[in-house]
Formats: structure tokens, C-alpha cells, sequence
């Protein structure tokens, strides 16, 4: 059986943060929290069929905010997910909550639905920072969200940390990070802010309000975070992600394997049959059309295509890609399908950024904190 | 005087740019009924696009109207149309030599503006009798009674009677032709006297090799006849002959006064020369027609191609281009930074630009241009003279004894109350005040002489921007002057650049070469390594500026499985990267080439 990683969007928050450029809106309530459920458990139940070959492995609940819902309706997306598409036992399934959203009954009910992975927002254990940036939540919520989960029985939770946030300094991360290892959670996401054009905080930027993080204290804050979480046990194998062994997150993988996947819901982006698709963006129409809106974008992709998506979403991972693997996919070896890339090639496993180690083309250290410029080589 | 010559008419049109000249022009070939007004095509004389965008008209086109006046009579009108910029003077001065008079637009809501009194100057340098008539009498911000004062008292001629006119919508266009019947002499000339006839243009046809227009002033031509051509002494045997109506139209032969085209088996328009004299072999004139002079290129520059384009095909662009522009020169030049390309000559910058714009656009071809020069007048120690136009060929300073720079004289005309921004920057570029003349009570015309070392670089936009548009620059060569010229480099990464090196007055080398260093630290992008760039003359480094290393590009969070946003901005990072000229380990945009020149209303 063919595998499927399973993505659902949640498209609703109680209040968008500063830096969200993510398909998500504050302005929803309940009757359209549960019309656009209703369309989700319609378009779930109209692609299901399609996939009858394929085994679902992972589930992947983002948003948006999914823990804005409640239990109830999480609970009849996955029934309903079950019982469109075959899902492994075994699947790892994930959603993606708030602190500050999270209940007893919340986590009891996501328990229900056989969710086995939490990931949650916390960004910061710093109070003034997590108020500039738009969370609504306190540091002290965030522990209270992580310990509840804790004793609902949650054995597998990802933490997402930022830095270079406006006015971040090393000590104020060294502390959220020695906060984060406190906790034990199983994978811990880092990533650097971004400001994103059209977010409040690029309108703050553009005012002049703030200077951004220098390019080498990102930097700086990014080798620190890793180090710190190197040193209590977690390994990188992702650009921005650690885990304690073992626990890496397998749905996302998918992204950076060109593993299968559908998404549903508003804005979903799916791969698969070697092609690239996505839904509408706009909720009235998805629920007006019960879910069944048609692609608003859908590609085929070449062999070119192919290559080229899988050398950069592959090296973002930390063991990179096999040449191998490589010249299977694709049907020619790396070093000819890139021969009049040689030389940019060159210059960058020269200049110490791209690693060949045997088999395997990885970045270094120092590739990754370019490795847009790097990758962009192979597209 | 032959009858026949009684009813001809041979005049231009003469105006500023976008005083509605070419508008004007459209609607007497629609009212004389020549095209129908379906076929129109606007503004039919200007036939490149190009020229139809900038609404500005390059290439000459005449035509041949018939009018029948309100005497009775029916007239043949030859309009025979002027290019309308100051880089072609020349040109226009030949249209000129071929009519009798000059119709004058002037804006109704503009007035008089320097390009329309320099055009005048020439029009009554040929003894032309001029007809003022004031156009855009429609728009609400007309102001006919106080123009027409302002035309009295600048020109110097009667405009009590000046047509009111909007040619955009056809008023007063017949009062405009009535008056060409009654003011413009008919042409005189001896038509069995020996053939002088004069090339005010030509363009090459791939049928029939180039096509001469010209205007008899004496004997007549027909197919058949054997001509010459008095400045290079060639003989060809003439094909056809016919005027335009405006399609071709073969005639049995050309007359005394009349104006028309000549084909004769001509491979190149430089060998049919703008103010060249057509005589017959057999029996040819003694004196050729005065004026003649050879054009002569003000402005050069390196055309290289770009990132991907091909040397041959660019060279086939060029020489279509020189094929109809005998005022356009090129030849093979190579530089170590842009590799294997061509060293340019144009009259003046607007020509340059259009040439660029043509390969650009016509040609569809991508190229770069470097910096634009003048020619320089270097003397050496041992009393020898170079022409040098390439920064590049500068000898070595210790064998120069001196370096001359060319100085135009410059026609400025502004509002007043621009007098004291344009002054300065006038100073600023080395300018050197002749006069100063208030033309009216609000309008102003400065003279000063200038390098055009200066009016090239920027000057124009300049003087653009700070005017709001309103200014208007005339300029000529007047003489070479002794100068304190220096050549600057421009080095990236310690290596020089040839194709940003410039000759560049030693008070300006500071101020041009930190301008040079901040516009290419904005436009180079960060590399993996930190990017010195130095202005620098002879060994000494003038001004500095450092790109620093990139740091970080680098995509933290990637949203759920989107990879194909995530591929499109990589492949934009591509496609920017292969837009990049590689000098030794530095990648340089396209656009810092243009960029460096460009006027920048902060500096």
C-alpha cells in the first residue's frame, strides 16, 4: 500500500499575531467555525474514494489554530477522516494548540480522537516579548498548557520557539530555550522571525519602529539555540528542527522527502500522483460548495521539476540527499543532470557550504544560514 | 518662373516637442483628402513606434497633398516634415533648405519654447517665410492673445493673423492651408538649366536600395539618367523617380521645384548623404548646393552583448540600425570585463538612446550600455594629437601634455522662477554663463557654454527635474578647450572594471566617484564573501565602499508542504543570478551599467 500524509487546515485564530502571513483570520465565531467544518467532513468525504490504494500514516491538523475548535468538532473530523480514508494504526497524528486555547476537556477530546501529538505555539517564555509579537498568552500559561497536556497523556509534544525578535537578546533566548529544555518536550521547532510584506509588523518596519535582528545576531542566536539543545540531548535533522531520537516529526518529513500528500481544507497544498495541487483560498466559496471547490492551482511536475524539488526541500534536512536516490527519482545521474550547474557547484563545496560525503550532498553549517542561494542552483 | 511652378507649395512644420506638430500634420493630410480617415493612422508622418511613443518624430517622411483652395485653384502641397530634437539640427536644417516657408506651432498653452526659437533661427537662416499658428486653442488654460505677443516679441514676426487651431480636434486646419496658398512662395528655379538637386533624406527599401528624397532647385531627372553625387563624386544610374502620396508613386520625371525621391541603385544610405547635391553626369552643375556637411558623431558608448545574447546577433541589429541612420556608427570593440562588443557614435544622447531602445524593443535583443563619452582632444609631449572617445584607449598620463574637452553652447529656457535651481546646477556642471535674457516677464533664457562632457551625463534630466518638465535645453559644439580631465576606475573586489572607467573633470572625480561606489554598493548583491569597491585615479583611491558578506538567506519555517511557493521564489533567485555579469569572483547586475548614469535628485 502506498502511504499518505494527511493535512488538515484550520483556517481561525482568536487573534492574529504580528508576523502571521499565514491563511488564517481572527474574525471568524461559531456558525463559521462549524459551516467550515461541515464543508471539511463533505470534501473529506468526497476524495476519500480516491485514494482507496493508499494508507494513511501521518495526519497533520495546522492552521490557523485548530485548538479554537471544539473537542467535539475535532473529534468528527477525525471519525470522519477514518472513515473516508484507511488510517494506520500506527499514524502518527498531530494538531497543532495554542496555550491559551487548551482545556482539560479539549485535550481529552483530541485523546478521543486519537490524536498522539501535540505541537504548540509557545514562541517565547519571555512576557514582554510574547506581547509584542501578538500572542495571547503568558509564559506562565504556556507551562500550564504543556503540564496539562502532560497529564492528559500526551507523550509527544513540540514546542515552537522564535528568535530575533524585535529587542531579543542572547540572554533573553538562552532563558526561553533553558525554559523549553525544562519542560522535556520530544521536538522543539526554532526559527528565526520573518517579517512577511502585508503583516502588521512589516507596517511597523516600514514605519521604522523597530530594527530588525542583524544578520549576524540571527545568526548568532540560531547557532546558540542549537548548541543549548544539542547539549540536552536533541538532534537536528531539519533546518529548523530538533528531537529527542526517535522523535522526529514524520509528517513533515514527508515535505522534505517528496513523500504523498493531500491537504484539506482552505489553502491546502498537496502532492500527489507527481503532482502539485491546491484548494481555493476563499472560505465563502469552499463552504458554499460544500468542500468541493476545484483546484485553484495544479501542476504536473517534469523531471526538471522533480529534480529540482527534490535536491532543495532534501537538503533542508540534516542527513541532505543520496546521489543514489537522487539519480533513481529521476533517471540520470546527479552529476549530469547538473553538469552546467558544475561550476556553482563547485563554488560552494569549495567555499565550505555544501558537504559531498560519499553518497550524500548536505549542507554545512555555514550553507545552511545561505542555503536559499545554495539551492536555488538546482531548481 | 514655369507655370507649372505657380501652384506648388513646398513647406514644413516646425514646433517644440509635443506642441502637436505631427497632430497638425495628420489632420492636412485628412483634410486634403489624401488618406481616408479610416486608414489613418495617428499621426501618419511619425511611422516608427518609437517615435509615436515619445512623440517625437526621428526619420523624416514626406508627402505630396493636393488642396484645392478657396481661389479655385488646386495646389500640390509637399509637406516635408522636421525631426524634433535638438540632437538632429542638422537634418532639420536640410528639410529646411528644401521649402520656401515654415509653418510655426507654437503651444497656446505653452508659449515659446527654446526648440521652437532654435528651429525658428534655422527656418530664417534659409529665409523661410514663416507662418505662426498657435495650437491647443481648445484647452481651457489657452492663453492666443498674450502667445501671440509672446511670438511679436521674441521672433520678431507678425502673428496678428495666426491661425487659432487644435489640430487634436481639426479646428481652424483650413485657415492653416489657406494660408500656405496665400504666403508661401511658390518655388522658382530654371527647370532647363542643369540638375541641382539636394538629399534632405533617404531611407534604405530591401527592394529598392536606398531611396533619396530630395528637392530639385534647377533642371529636371528622370529614369534612366545617369547621376552623381557631388560630395563623393558616384555615379548611378537612376531606377525610378515618383513622390509620395503617401504611398510611392513612380512618376516620368522630376521638375524644377518640386519636391520627390530618386532611386537609383544606392547599396548604403551613408552614400546618399543628407545635404549631398544630385547633379547629371553629362552635364553637371558647377557649384553644389552650400550647407553640406558630414555628420558627425557628439556621443559614444560601448554596446556590449548581455548575459546570454550573442555577439552576431547584435552585430546584425547594429547593422540593419546604421542601414537607415547615416549619423550612427559602430565598430568591434572588446573590453575585459564585458568581453567582445561595440564601441557606438551617436549625435547626441537622445540619438543614443534611441538606438538602444530600437535594439531593445525592435530587435528584441538585451544589451549593455557603458558609460557615454565625448571625443577628447589629447596632446602629447612630443606634440601629437589623439582623438579619444574610449576611457579605455586614455595613454599613459606621463606622455600627456594636455587633454582638450568639447564645449557647447547651451540654450536654456525657463520659468523664471527656476532661475536660481538652474543655475546652479549649471555651475555645478562647469557651465559658464554668456548671458542672461528675460524673454518675457516670466520666461527666462540662459546662455552659457558648457562641457558636454557635463550635458551628456546627466544635465538634461536634471534640468527636467528641477524645472517640472518645463525646461528646454538647445545646445552646439562651438570648440575644443584646454581642460583638467582625469580618467576614473572603477574597481570591485580589486579588480578593475574597464567598462565603468570615465574621463571626468578632475573638481568632479570625489563627488562622481563616491556616486559611482554607493550606487553599485546598493545594487550588488551580498556574496559569500565582503565586496570592496574603489574609485580610484591612476593608483590613488578616491572613494570606498564595502558590500559586506552575506550573512543569512536562509527560509526558517516552511508552511505546510508548500513547496511550489517555496520553488518559485528559489527560481526567481535563479533567474535573477543568471541576469549577472561575472567580473573575476564578483556578480554585478545588468542594471548597475545604466544605474551609475542615471541623474539621482538626492545627490
Amino acid at each position: 500500500m502506498k502511504k499518505l500524509g494527511l493535512y488538515v487546515h484550520i483556517p481561525f485564530c482568536l487573534q492574529k499575531c504580528v508576523y502571521c502571513d499565514f491563511l488564517s483570520s481572527a474574525n471568524g465565531d461559531a456558525t463559521l467555525y462549524e459551516d467550515y467544518v461541515r464543508a471539511l467532513l463533505s470534501e473529506t468525504a468526497a476524495k476519500g474514494p480516491s485514494y482507496g490504494d493508499y494508507t494513511v500514516d501521518t495526519v497533520f491538523i495546522g492552521g490557523g489554530t485548530p485548538s479554537v475548535l471544539e473537542g467535539g468538532q475535532i473529534l468528527r473530523i477525525m471519525d470522519n477522516i477514518r472513515e473516508h480514508f484507511s488510517v494506520d494504526e500506527e499514524a502518527e497524528i498531530t494538531i497543532e494548540a495554542n496555550p491559551g486555547t487548551l482545556t482539560e476537556q479539549k485535550l481529552n477530546d483530541f485523546g478521543r480522537a486519537c490524536i498522539n501529538r501535540l505541537s504548540m505555539g509557545v514562541q517565547s517564555f519571555d512576557d514582554g516579548l510574547l506581547r509584542l509579537i501578538g500572542r495571547i498568552h503568558t509564559a506562565h500559561e504556556a507551562r500550564e498548557s504543556f503540564l496539562m497536556a502532560r497529564r492528559a497523556g500526551f507523550d509527544n509534544i513540540n514546542l515552537d520557539l522564535m528568535f530575533s525578535i524585535p529587542g531579543h537578546t542572547h540572554e533573553k533566548w538562552k532563558e526561553t530555550l533553558d525554559a523549553a529544555v525544562a519542560l522535556r518536550p520530544e521536538h522543539i521547532s526554532l526559527y528565526s522571525l520573518q517579517i512577511e510584506e502585508g503583516t502588521p509588523l512589516f507596517a511597523s518596519f516600514e514605519r521604522g519602529e523597530f530594527i530588525p535582528a542583524s544578520d549576524a545576531d540571527d545568526r548568532s542566536m540560531y547557532r546558540t539555540g542549537l548548541s543549548t539543545l544539542q547539549a540536552a540531548g536533541y538532534v537536528q535533522y531539519e533546518i529548523s528542527n530538533v528531537a529527542l531520537p526517535g522523535r522526529e516529526s514524520r509528517h513533515n518529513l514527508k515535505y522534505w522527502s517528496m513523500d504523498e500528500y493531500l491537504s484539506l481544507g482552505i489553502g491546502g497544498h498537496s502532492f500527489v500522483n507527481n503532482t502539485r495541487f491546491s484548494n481555493t483560498t476563499d472560505i465563502a466559496r469552499y463552504i458554499a460548495d460544500a468542500g468541493k471547490t476545484e483546484a485553484a492551482t495544479f501542476h504536473v511536475n517534469s523531471v526538471r521539476d522533480n529534480a529540482g524539488e527534490f535536491v532543495f526541500t532534501g537538503l533542508r534536512k540534516t542527513e541532505g540527499i543520496s546521489l543514489t536516490e537522487f539519480a533513481r527519482r529521476i533517471g540520470v545521474p546527479f552529476d549530469e543532470f547538473y553538469r552546467t550547474e558544475e561550476r556553482e557547484i563547485r563554488k560552494y563545496t569549495a567555499g565550505g557550504f555544501l558537504e559531498l560525503n560519499g553518497d550524500r550532498l548536505r549542507l554545512t553549517e555555514t550553507g545552511t544560514d545561505i542555503s536559499n542561494a545554495v539551492m536555488s542552483v538546482f531548481v | 518662373m514655369n507655370s507649372y511652378q505657380n501652384n506648388i507649395r513646398n513647406f514644413s512644420i516646425i514646433a517644440h516637442i509635443d506642441h502637436g506638430k505631427s497632430t497638425l500634420a495628420d489632420r492636412i493630410i485628412e483634410k486634403t483628402g489624401l488618406v481616408a480617415q479610416r486608414d489613418m493612422k495617428e499621426q501618419f508622418l511619425d511611422n516608427m513606434d518609437l517615435e509615436r511613443e515619445r512623440g517625437i518624430t526621428i526619420k523624416l517622411q514626406t508627402t505630396r497633398l493636393l488642396y484645392k483652395a478657396k481661389d479655385g485653384q488646386e495646389y500640390i502641397f509637399n509637406l516635408i516634415d522636421t525631426p524634433g530634437h535638438v540632437d538632429f539640427t542638422y537634418e532639420v536644417s536640410r528639410s529646411l533648405a528644401a521649402c520656401e516657408g515654415a509653418i510655426l506651432i507654437v503651444d497656446a498653452t505653452q508659449g515659446v519654447e527654446a526648440q521652437t526659437l532654435a528651429n525658428v533661427y534655422l527656418a530664417l537662416d534659409e529665409d523661410l517665410e514663416i507662418l505662426p499658428v498657435l495650437n491647443k486653442i481648445d484647452l481651457p488654460s489657452a492663453r492666443p492673445d498674450e502667445i501671440k505677443m509672446e511670438i511679436e516679441e521674441l521672433i520678431g514676426i507678425d502673428a496678428e493673423n495666426a491661425p487659432l487651431v487644435s489640430a487634436k480636434e481639426g479646428i481652424g486646419i483650413e485657415d492653416v492651408l489657406e494660408d500656405v496658398v496665400k504666403n508661401v512662395p511658390p518655388p522658382s528655379g530654371d527647370v532647363d538649366g542643369q540638375l541641382k538637386a539636394l538629399i534632405f533624406d533617404s531611407y534604405y527599401d530591401s527592394y529598392k536600395g536606398v531611396v533619396v528624397y530630395v528637392r530639385l532647385f534647377d533642371g529636371k531627372v528622370k529614369k534612366g539618367d545617369i547621376i552623381r553625387l557631388m560630395s563623393t563624386n558616384k555615379k548611378y544610374e537612376v531606377t525610378e523617380v515618383g513622390f509620395y502620396s503617401p504611398g510611392p508613386t513612380a512618376a516620368k520625371e522630376l521638375r524644377a521645384g518640386e519636391v520627390g525621391y530618386i532611386c537609383a541603385s544606392i547599396k548604403q544610405v551613408k552614400d546618399a548623404r543628407v545635404g549631398d547635391t544630385v547633379t547629371l553626369d553629362a552635364d553637371p552643375t558647377k557649384e553644389p548646393l552650400a550647407g553640406y556637411k558630414e555628420p558627425q558623431s557628439m556621443v559614444f558608448c560601448g554596446i556590449y552583448p548581455a548575459e546570454g545574447e550573442k555577439y552576431e546577433t547584435v552585430r546584425d541589429a547594429l547593422e540593419k540600425l546604421q542601414v537607415n541612420d547615416a549619423a550612427f556608427h559602430f565598430e568591434p570593440e572588446t573590453s575585459t570585463a564585458l568581453g567582445f562588443g561595440f564601441r557606438c557614435g551617436f549625435l547626441g544622447l537622445l540619438h543614443m538612446e534611441i538606438i538602444v531602445e530600437r535594439l531593445e524593443r525592435e530587435f528584441d535583443l538585451a544589451v549593455i550600455t557603458t558609460s557615454p563619452s565625448v571625443i577628447y582632444k589629447v596632446v602629447m609631449t612630443d606634440g601629437s594629437v589623439q582623438m579619444i572617445q574610449n576611457p579605455t584607449n586614455l595613454p599613459d598620463p606621463i606622455r600627456i601634455d594636455h587633454i582638450e574637452e568639447p564645449i557647447v553652447k547651451a540654450d536654456i529656457m525657463i520659468p523664471k522662477e527656476y532661475v536660481g535651481s538652474i543655475m546652479e546646477i549649471c555651475q555645478d556642471r562647469r557651465g559658464k554663463m554668456i548671458h542672461m535674457e528675460y524673454l518675457t516677464e516670466t520666461r527666462v533664457q540662459l546662455h552659457y557654454e558648457m562641457p558636454l562632457n557635463e550635458v551628456i551625463y546627466d544635465f538634461f534630466d536634471a534640468l527636467k527635474s528641477k524645472t517640472r518638465g518645463y525646461g528646454s535645453l538647445d545646445y552646439e559644439f562651438i570648440r575644443y578647450e584646454n581642460s583638467k580631465v582625469v580618467k576614473m576606475d572603477i574597481l570591485l573586489n580589486k579588480d578593475l572594471v574597464d567598462a565603468f572607467s570615465m574621463i571626468v573633470h578632475e573638481s568632479k572625480a570625489y563627488a562622481r566617484g563616491r556616486f559611482v561606489c554607493e550606487k553599485l554598493k546598493e545594487i550588488i548583491p551580498k556574496h559569500q564573501f565582503e565586496i570592496p569597491i574603489q574609485a580610484s585615479i591612476g593608483q590613488k583611491v578616491i572613494a570606498r565602499e564595502t558590500v559586506g558578506a552575506l550573512r543569512k538567506d536562509v527560509t526558517a519555517k516552511c508552511y505546510g508542504g508548500d513547496i511550489s511557493r517555496k520553488k518559485k521564489l528559489l527560481e526567481k533567485q535563479k533567474e535573477g543570478k543568471k541576469r549577472m555579469r561575472q567580473f573575476g569572483s564578483v556578480e554585478v547586475p545588468q542594471e548597475a551599467f545604466t544605474a551609475v548614469l542615471k541623474y539621482d535628485d538626492n545627490k
